[in-house]
């Protein structure tokens, strides 16, 4: 958990890690001219170029241990009067009479060629569309949810640090706490019952949907997406909020701070240009990885909310033995995983002069 | 200090204004039955308009009067079909039929008793039994049959959907298809039991058709329990296979004969059905209604979670719930005024099915003791009395063919009632069993009696059923491990087990016998019994009990081949002793514990909906059963 008596000393090891090790780069003494430059474009693409080995046993797990966990034929397993066309059936449809290798390099094949193949589990349907379509429905949510987190948790751990031990960051850290101690299934539920049924019993209007999708309106779905988000974020907010806080706090008394202060730079200078700017680079890791859990589903909020986003669809794809369309969301999570690592390590740079990319 | 005053004003007037505009937006979300208006495009496309200004009651009163036509069902669901091409044997999720029995009717219904009614059919059809064993059976529909398109409904329909469904199959030289392969045959449907006895098909008139079977079928009502639309299914049944995943063709949504009419599917949000209102009435002895349905239409709203169900019942987003027992809605629903929490009994029924091959299952002795160590009675008052009340019997089931609110039911394992422990473990002193000293019997060769039970996990319910047993078997002297497979595989891994099945077929020669010993699973009821004597048949292919008996395999087409109903229910009751009692067959009998019947569960909001629509559903086909009776006070 982040924060508390260990927080500066958490956030000197991701410093330090940020710094280093995922970034194959070094610190060095001077800023560099050229960060957007060559070198960048190359760091990027050699990153990519890495990311495909990941790409790969990432698929071959999930493909190895969906085919051996999931066999679609159980679902005969008690037809007493069952032909052998039905069996038949479900071994064509899911390749079943082949080597889990064989089909592996089949849908790998496939798939990198763009054919994504039909999910059984949706009536056969082209997975592209689905994909697309799901997709969509999370980025609703996601964008909403990881847009709000940055600003609140940026300024809540901000103002918490800023004005510790006032009455504000004893409010925000008690809410942070609790948020930490929430699950999410009890926090979305709770919501649920607060906004969709005491409001409209006790106020006499109803503000929000307490689940589905509801596309019929700007408004309505504003109505829809309001409670599944606040649930996505306040999760989140908690952590991220307690995580800025504990970075601002152990920057604040970095010497650097000190000398500006002593050389008569302004207070808002002084938290603006040196201390926020130095704040969000252990930030824009955790960040990286909550916009990967974000951006990929979560099936608890979307299960809650009944929202028809990624998270559900991989559950019921995997419990179905859907291959095609489990691979595809499992090939989308490991793809976003490593597009915000990427995206986090070029932000370093840009938060960081001294960071290089050669 | 950082200057955030004005970022913080931009929040909360952003907060303030999402509130205030949801607020002074609607509420159309509740479920008030006519408060949406729904316009057709002329593209199709769905536009939907909002009449009624935001409630001030939760649940959500709703605008129509006591007893008026109109409004919108809506019922959550927690499953979603994954296409309504029901007998695609990809596609078996109890969903999809319950969606589309308020689409398509058959010759043959189901009553809330379990029983067939004739639905499509002006009375009971005419069996003749032949010289040569042939049947001959005669058939009348209803008169004014029609679908939706307006389209009359003739004995053309229900050649057409007989031909769909054998396309392509071999046939024997008596014009009948190969039984068993379904080799060469295009509709997708795995099974086709009864119509691989089909010899011909002569439609007489619009309204009169027979058909001839080379033998006759004791299922036979359940036939063409769905009668498709010849001028708008497909021209074969290649195209009916393309036309029945999303319920279209070429020129739109396929005609009803149901009292609903397939409107849109939002997939992972919901589905919706219109009122057919050239529908021509319920023939259901359960239905009351005899026209067309009182509501516009239904929407099924896909909610995969339980509590987000009862939400969506209490914030008046749903009508009607309809899932397994759990004991949420109890708790949240039964105490709640606005609604009413009902159940009956349903079409689903748990057993015990015991390995023959096992070394002390393979002891009537010691299965005798297991049936007698469980205390029925005491499962059925710890895990559904309390919530169910007497919906069934309360000392549990005693019977694998018939269930318990069938007439035909006999309780056969009735002299094992009660917690019999001592009975038990002097059955097991008997088998040459002795207390191992921790209250476990164990034997001088085939070691302690330790016996694995296992089932799909992850069903709580079912679970602590396992549990309650576990605990009383321990009085009687068993060691109960719990074994259970998560994830769907259990019964892949475990008795349908290539290895187990082998070594059930061959008496143990071949294969592994020790890959389980008890399995749980349930079986799904019908009017006709007939189709789980199957599993039981020497060496047949789903037998993974190792159950051999001459008798009872000679006795199965005999009772299958009994024309009479009453005989023939008697007949089914007989094989049931095989099975459940030690009584005809001393050695390898009593290999089934049939325990409880699940209860069908559901809730509604009574505040706004009339009970009339929410008849008993022992045949499990739904809430939508008899969707022409639900009615908006």
């Amino acid at each position: 958990m982040q924060g508390g008596p260990d927080g500066p000393a958490l956030i000197r090891s991701i410093l330090a890690h940020s710094v280093r090790s995922p970034l194959d780069a070094h610190v060095a003494g001077e800023p560099h001219p050229t960060i957007l430059g060559t070198s960048l474009f190359i760091f990027a693409v050699r990153r990519l170029i890495t990311a495909i080995p990941v790409l790969i046993i990432a698929t071959f797990a999930t493909f190895w241990a969906t085919s051996y966990v999931v066999d679609p034929t159980d679902k005969l397993a008690l037809c007493t009067t069952c032909d052998e066309s039905a069996y038949d059936r479900i071994i064509e449809l899911y390749e079943l009479d082949k080597p889990v290798p064989l089909r592996y390099t089949s849908w790998l094949g496939d798939f990198v060629t763009g054919d994504m193949g039909q999910a059984t589990s949706q009536g056969e349907r082209p997975v592209s569309d689905i994909f697309w379509e799901r997709g969509l429905n999370t980025l609703y949510l996601a964008g909403p949810a990881f847009i709000l987190l940055i600003i609140l948790g940026t300024f809540t751990g901000i103002y918490s640090a800023l004005r510790q031990y006032s009455l504000g960051d004893y409010a925000i850290t008690s809410v942070s706490y609790l948020g930490l101690a929430m699950p999410t299934f009890f926090f979305g539920l709770l919501l649920q019952v607060v906004f969709a049924i005491w409001v409209p019993k006790y106020l006499g209007f109803k503000p929000f949907w307490s689940s589905g999708l509801h596309l019929e309106s700007p408004l309505q779905f504003l109505r829809s997406v309001t409670l599944p988000v606040m649930t996505l974020m306040f999760v989140l907010l908690a952590g991220d909020s307690r995580f800025i806080r504990a970075a601002v706090l152990d920057i604040k008394s970095a010497d650097y701070i000190r000398t500006a202060r002593a050389k008569g730079v302004s207070e808002r200078k002084v938290i603006t240009k040196h201390l926020f700017r130095n704040a969000m680079i252990p930030a824009v890791t955790l960040w990286s990885l909550n916009a990967a859990g974000l951006f990929g589903g979560s099936l608890i909020t979307e299960t809650i909310f009944s929202w028809p986003g990624f998270g559900r669809l991989l559950l019921d794809a995997t419990f179905a033995g859907d291959l095609d369309l489990t691979m595809a969301i499992v090939f989308a999570i490991t793809s976003l995983v490593v597009i915000f690592n990427l995206l986090a390590d070029l932000l370093y740079g840009v938060l960081d002069p001294r960071i290089r990319y050669d | 200090m950082i200057r955030t005053n004005k970022f913080a004003r931009l929040l909360a007037l952003l907060f303030a204004f999402t509130l205030v505009a949801a607020a002074c937006g609607d509420s159309s979300d509740d479920a008030t039955g006519d408060d949406t208006e729904t316009d057709e495009t002329t593209e199709g496309e769905e536009t939907t308009t909002t009449l009624e200004e935001v409630t001030t009651t939760a649940p959500p009163a709703p605008d129509v009067e006591e007893g008026s036509t109109g409004g919108n069902l809506i019922w959550a669901h927690e499953q979603e079909p994954p296409d309504m091409h029901l007998d695609d044997p990809n596609n078996n999720l109890s969903v999809t039929s319950w969606v589309r029995s308020a689409l398509i009717e058959g010759l043959y219904g189901i009553t809330g008793a379990t029983e067939y009614y004739p639905e499509l059919l002006d009375g009971e059809a005419a069996v003749t039994a032949n010289d040569d064993g042939s049947v001959q059976i005669d058939f009348t529909l209803r008169d004014g049959l029609m679908w939706s398109d307006g389209t009359p409904l003739t004995s053309a329909d229900v050649e057409y959907t007989h031909n769909i469904l054998v396309e392509g199959c071999d046939l024997d030289d008596d014009g009948s298809i190969v039984d068993g392969t379904g080799e060469g045959c295009v509709y997708l449907i795995g099974d086709r039991t009864g119509l691989d006895l089909v010899t011909s098909f002569t439609a007489n008139s619009d309204t009169e058709f027979t058909i001839v079977m080379s033998q006759f079928y004791a299922g036979w009502k359940g036939l063409y329990n769905e009668v498709y639309a010849a001028h708008a299914y497909g021209d074969d049944a290649a195209a009916v296979n393309a036309n029945l995943p999303e319920w279209a063709n070429a020129d739109g949504v396929l005609p009803s004969s149901g009292p609903m009419v397939f409107d849109t599917w939002d997939r992972g949000v919901q589905m919706t059905m219109v009122r057919n209102d050239a529908y021509h009435g319920s023939n259901s002895p359960d239905a009351v209604n005899p026209g067309v349905a009182f509501v516009d239409g239904v929407q099924i709203n896909f909610v995969a979670d339980t509590d987000t169900q009862i939400n969506s019942l209490k914030a008046g987003e749903a009508h009607i719930v309809m899932t397994q027992p759990q004991l949420a809605f109890g708790e949240r629903l039964s105490t709640d005024e606005n609604f009413t929490v009902a159940s009956s009994a349903g079409p689903v029924f748990e057993h015990w099915g015991l390995n023959l091959l096992n070394v002390h299952l393979s002891d009537p002795l010691v299965r005798e003791a297991l049936v007698l160590g469980i205390d029925k009675t005491e499962v059925m008052a710890g895990l559904y009395t309390p919530l169910f009340g007497d919906t069934l019997p309360a000392e549990g089931l005693g019977n694998t063919f018939w269930m318990s609110n069938q007439g035909p039911y006999e309780d056969h394992q009735a002299q094992y009632e009660g917690k019999q422990s001592d009975e038990a473990r002097a059955n097991l002193e008997a088998a040459g069993y002795a207390d191992s000293g921790d209250g476990i019997y164990e034997h001088p060769e085939n070691g302690r009696l330790t016996l694995r039970v296992g089932t799909t996990g992850g069903n709580a319910l079912r679970e602590l059923q396992q549990q309650l047993i576990q605990a009383q078997l321990a009085d009687a002297g068993f060691e109960i491990v719990i074994d259970n497979v998560d994830g769907g595989a259990y019964f892949g891994e475990r008795p349908f087990s290539e290895e187990a099945l082998a070594a059930a077929n061959s008496g143990g020669a071949e294969g592994d016998p020790t890959i389980w010993d008890i399995t749980q699973f349930a079986w799904v009821g019908g009017p006709w019994p007939g189709g789980q004597a199957p599993a039981y048949i020497t060496a047949a292919g789903n037998n993974a009990y190792g159950y051999s008996n001459a008798d009872f395999d000679a006795r199965v087409p005999e009772c299958n081949a009994t024309i009479d109903d009453a005989e023939r229910a008697a007949c089914y009751n007989e094989l049931d002793t095989y099975v459940t009692t030690l009584d005809v067959d001393a050695e390898n009998g009593l290999f089934m514990i049939p325990l409880t019947q699940k209860p069908s569960y559901y809730g509604y909001l009574s505040s706004v909906l009339s009970g009339a629509g929410v008849a008993p559903d022992a045949q499990g086909a739904g809430p939508l059963a008899n969707v022409v009776d639900f009615q908006f006070k």
